[in-house]
């Protein structure tokens, strides 16, 4: 098929706005499924992301459609995930299109990352086709939505379409738009192959599968080709196509999103972003690849039983190549042996690792509290980023400590924008700007660090608005900050996991918490224990765990004395299980329960 | 007498007037199972253990259940019956278990005649609000009189049962029950601490938030426990046990050193060297098979290994005022203990370690410490 007939598109939405429904619904118009092969939320194809209902991965999709002008088309649907956390696969998956749908809920309006995603499509040179989805509702309001297309995304009204993804209403006025408005794919005029590697995903059987949109010359069975960044060749085995599962096609020419299959072996291998070119008749330079992908977010990560750390290294090798983002390296903890410190983009990122590692590896690990990456100046002028507590250098060769800040837009109802100040400014925020959005709603945009926005800013959003209120955030740059380690001691001994970088201000607040949560969940001991939060030696907060006072069985006569010594000995396997600090035995649940649940 | 002499044995007499709702014991109510059938039940049983082992009884206890409940008639048969199968020219202790208002003098007599030389009392409580919530059937002045009952007739070994930290239980209120004791002026007192055992109505009554345990205050009435009656002249002797000097359960002291004993009746558990075994928990079937096959059906075998036995051995020798000894201990190497002697909980000497006052209430976690 010629390269004027193919468009390459993304959908790009708020979370919730149809997406996955309207992607859907193309496939069964296009014929590319057949509805009795339909199932609900076809492209979200792994279990987690059915269940959160969000998509975490790209998932592109061939489809062909025969246009009213006569022609057929093949468009290149390149479904992506629709939460902040994953803004960089969404980049990805839109430097591989000329074009995108833009989806509106009818009822909702314009969230905050609608504007969001319309900013990042507008870097991409990106021709945008408003839609405005769920027309069926009773509480759709089309001259709302439509306003705030224009007030706020600055598209003229007269371009968006109607539509029902659930009824199936506007679905062919949406293919038209795609084909009449989306330019096709452009290629340099010499038929050298260039390739961009946009993803991969690792496949036990089949080795690495890379996902391709090919820019100019053909790929096929038995190429030599070359990737560009390593200067490593390989065999082509297989190409084909996304329909949606990956079906062989001979060839993929110019304009095609596909996927490829080489003689990769390992994850490491593929780098997202890569060129592949031919190793014969290699082009000249690569093509622009895409920005490297900053981990924001970083907590250690171990392995309950401490016999599984080689079997977590592999699985975060494995988790790694389906995941360019995620970043781990060794490290070790007194209270937790060997485990990874990992870096993530962002919270949900983090517990979505957790998660994989869980069930798709079966792994049972312990995290901690996350955190974030500071810049600190020492004052002989030495520079260092640190990301872990432990390595932050003592408060007197200090000069300065900087923290990530983030720009967050919030889109609330104007009955809280007081309430969401005051959890703005209790988080250390700022505000920049206040803009309304109509007679209901503002949009308030904050600078705020990344560390308060971290563990539950949005779910305290969700709640204060009643859902109503929705958030998204870009980088903002470092600034200075008060920061100070605070440390855990357990009976004088500090833990190096429960550790953490916090702001002066904050630091007794904190180490109260912590501390009443550890003397919540650490059990009593035979002796008193104390729990001190500290900085630089200082007390700042101190809670008392005090002496178990009696445990000893009442009767030990004949028939009770198997029962005794079964309990003795399951208390000694769990004995085992325990992390001594000094004299204390902490069960490795404590450690679980304070790291998971502190806030 | 040999290596493989027996000289401790059990029995279990199922059978109770009404069921104590904290009680975790195999018992059920007498019906039509408390009959003649099940005395000579017991009788073969004890002609079939001697053919396996030597018998020769240092000790014999009779537990339950409530063994006064037996008739009269049925309580003679199997105490004769016991001297015409057993050597008894060793026994030094033969113990039943009583509970109040289950025995009159004549019981008592023959119990007395017989031989039986130390009876252990179930009272439990002196008030009665304690005794209905314990589902006890006696009155507080049916426990004296039935106390009195057995000086009159001889007895000069007495045991009486008390339990602490029974829910609405204060710690005056235990302070009385331990003084009333005092003065009955038993040779030997047994103060339990009220354990929710799994499967009983009481532990149902625990999870469900109606009762509620407290550990420290379960220290105060232990530590009160010790005081009144070492100050009264008792041993504390074994964490629930006080005797005036001599007076202490020579049975119970054989199974605390790890002594083979042979236990007869349903659901009686015996301990022969390193195999552990338990009698089928039924008395019905019990019965039939002793008639049919000649023997009973063993539950729960087990054969220890060193090392369990090691666990048992501290567990409960550290319970007793000899403790434990150190070869025990580091049977299979050093055992730190540097921690224990630190918090005072332990004090060593002779080859042996003991708990401190300190270490009483925390037995069992000290006993954790030691098996390392
Ligand atoms: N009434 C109505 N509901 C829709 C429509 N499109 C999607 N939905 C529903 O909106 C919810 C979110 O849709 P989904 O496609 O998962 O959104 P995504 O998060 O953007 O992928 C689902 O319950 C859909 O059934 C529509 O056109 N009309
Ligand atoms: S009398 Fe004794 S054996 Fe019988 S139910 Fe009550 S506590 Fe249990
Ligand atoms: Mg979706």
């Amino acid at each position: 098929m010629s390269i004027e007939l193919t468009r390459n598109f993304s959908i790009i939405a708020h979370i919730d706005h149809g997406k996955t429904t309207l992607s859907d619904r193309l496939l069964e118009h296009t014929s590319t499924i057949s509805q009795r092969e339909q199932q609900d939320q076809l492209l979200d194809s792994m279990d987690l992301e059915r269940e959160r209902g969000i998509t975490i991965k790209s998932h592109p999709v061939t489809m062909r459609y025969e246009s009213k002008d006569g022609k057929e088309y093949r468009l290149n649907l390149l479904d992506t995930p629709g939460h902040v956390d994953f803004s960089y696969e969404v980049s990805r998956s839109l430097a591989a299109c000329e074009g995108a749908l833009l989806l509106i809920d009818a009822a909702q309006g314009v969230e905050a990352q609608t504007v969001a995603n319309m900013h990042l499509a507008t870097l991409q040179d990106l021709k945008v086709i408003p839609v405005i989805n769920k027309i069926d509702l009773p509480g759709a309001d089309l001259p709302m939505a439509k306003k705030q297309l224009e007030d706020i995304i600055a598209i003229p009204a007269e371009e968006a379409i109607e539509a029902s993804a659930k009824m199936g209403i506007g679905i062919d006025d949406i293919l038209e738009a795609v084909v009449e408005r989306i330019p096709a794919p452009e290629q340099p005029d010499d038929d050298l192959l260039r390739a961009t590697v946009f993803d991969s995903i690792f496949d036990t059987y089949r080795g690495v599968v890379s996902y391709v949109r090919v820019v100019s010359g053909q790929l096929k069975r038995g190429t030599a080709i070359k990737m560009m960044s390593t200067g490593k060749n390989y065999e082509v085995k297989e190409v084909g196509i996304f329909t949606p599962k990956q079906s062989a096609e001979d060839v993929l020419k110019a304009g095609d999103v596909g996927y490829v299959i080489a003689n990769m072996k390992t994850s490491a291998e593929v780098k997202i972003g890569d060129t592949i070119t031919e190793s014969k008749r290699p082009c000249p330079k690569p093509l622009p690849g895409f920005q490297v992908v900053q981990p924001m977010v970083f907590s250690g990560i171990y392995p309950v039983s401490t016999d599984d750390f080689e079997q977590l290294k592999i699985a975060m090798g494995k988790l790694q190549i389906n995941d360019a983002a995620f970043t781990y390296q060794a490290e070790s903890s007194v209270a937790l042996g060997f485990g990874f410190r990992c870096g993530f983009l962002g919270l949900l990122h983090m517990e979505i690792v957790q998660e994989r590692l869980r069930r798709e590896y079966d792994m049972d690990v312990i995290s901690t509290y996350p955190g974030v990456i500071y810049q600190v100046t020492k004052t002989n002028g030495e520079e260092l980023e640190v990301d872990n507590p432990s390595f932050l250098p003592e408060a007197q060769v200090i000069e300065e400590i900087r923290e990530p800040i983030v720009r967050v837009f919030i889109m609330v109802p104007n009955q809280y924008i007081g309430e969401m100040m005051k959890m703005v400014l209790e988080r250390r925020g700022e505000l920049e700007n206040t803009e309304t959005l109509d007679e209901v709603r503002v949009m308030l945009t904050c600078l705020l660090p990344l560390n308060e926005i971290l563990v539950d800013f949005n779910d305290k959003l969700k709640s204060l608005t009643r859902g109503y209120g929705s958030m998204d955030y870009e980088h903002a740059g470092y600034r200075p900050a008060k920061l100070v380690k605070m440390d855990m001691l357990i009976s004088g001994e500090s833990v190096d996991a429960f550790s953490s970088i916090v702001h002066r201000d904050k630091a007794q607040a904190r180490g109260r918490h912590l501390a009443a949560k550890l003397k919540e969940v650490i059990p009593r001991q035979m002796f008193t224990v104390a729990i001190q939060a500290t900085i630089g030696g200082n007390i700042i907060a101190r809670e008392t765990i005090t002496a178990m006072r009696k445990n000893v069985t009442a009767k030990c006569y004949g028939g009770d004395i198997s029962r005794k010594r079964k309990l003795l000995e399951k208390q000694k396997a769990g004995k085992k299980k325990m992390k001594a600090i000094g004299k204390v035995n902490i069960p490795q649940e404590a450690f679980i329960k304070v790291l998971k649940t502190s806030d | 007498m040999s290596e493989t002499t027996v000289q401790h044995l059990y029995f279990h007499i199922p059978f109770c007037a009404q069921i104590c709702p904290y009680c975790a014991f195999y018992k059920h109510t007498p019906g039509k199972l408390a009959n003649a059938a099940f005395v000579e039940a017991l009788l073969d049983e004890v002609v079939a253990c001697s053919k396996d082992y030597e018998i020769a009884p240092k000790t014999l206890y009779f537990g339950g259940g409530t063994p006064t409940l037996l008739s009269r008639k049925h309580l003679e048969r199997l105490l004769q019956g016991l001297h015409e199968r057993l050597d008894l020219s060793a026994l030094v202790e033969w113990t039943f278990e009583a509970n109040p208002a289950t025995y009159n003098i004549e019981k008592a007599a023959l119990m007395c005649d017989q031989g039986v030389n130390r009876i252990s009392l179930g009272v439990q409580s002196w008030h009665s609000e304690t005794l209905k919530l314990l589902g006890r059937e006696h009155s507080p002045e049916e426990a004296k009189e039935a106390f009195g009952i057995l000086r009159n007739v001889g007895f000069d070994q007495l045991n009486v049962d008390l339990m602490f930290s029974v829910p609405n239980q204060s710690l005056e209120q235990w302070e009385v029950d331990l003084e009333q004791v005092i003065a009955m002026q038993p040779e030997h007192i047994s103060a339990y601490n009220l354990t929710y055992e799994e499967d009983t109505d009481f532990f149902k009554q625990l999870q469900a938030g109606r009762f509620r345990e407290d550990s420290d205050e379960d220290a105060l009435q232990f530590r009160l426990a010790i005081d009144k009656l070492e100050t009264a002249g008792y041993h504390h002797y074994e964490i629930s046990n006080y005797a005036r000097p001599g007076a202490e359960s020579k049975h119970n002291q054989a199974y605390w050193a790890g002594r083979d004993y042979l236990g007869i009746g349903p659901s009686a558990v015996s301990t022969i060297g390193l195999k552990r075994w338990k009698n089928v928990a039924d008395t019905a079937d019990y019965v039939r098979q002793m008639r049919e096959e000649g023997s009973v059906g063993k539950d729960e075998c087990e054969v220890l290994t060193p090392d369990q036995k090691r666990m048992e051995s501290i567990a409960l020798q550290l319970r007793t005022a000899e403790g434990v000894s150190l070869d025990v201990v580091e049977m299979n190497g050093e055992v730190d203990r540097q921690m224990l002697i630190e918090e005072g909980m332990i004090t060593e000497g002779g080859g042996r370690i003991v708990l401190t006052e300190k270490g009483k209430p925390l037995a069992d976690t000290v006993a954790l410490e030691l098996i390392g």
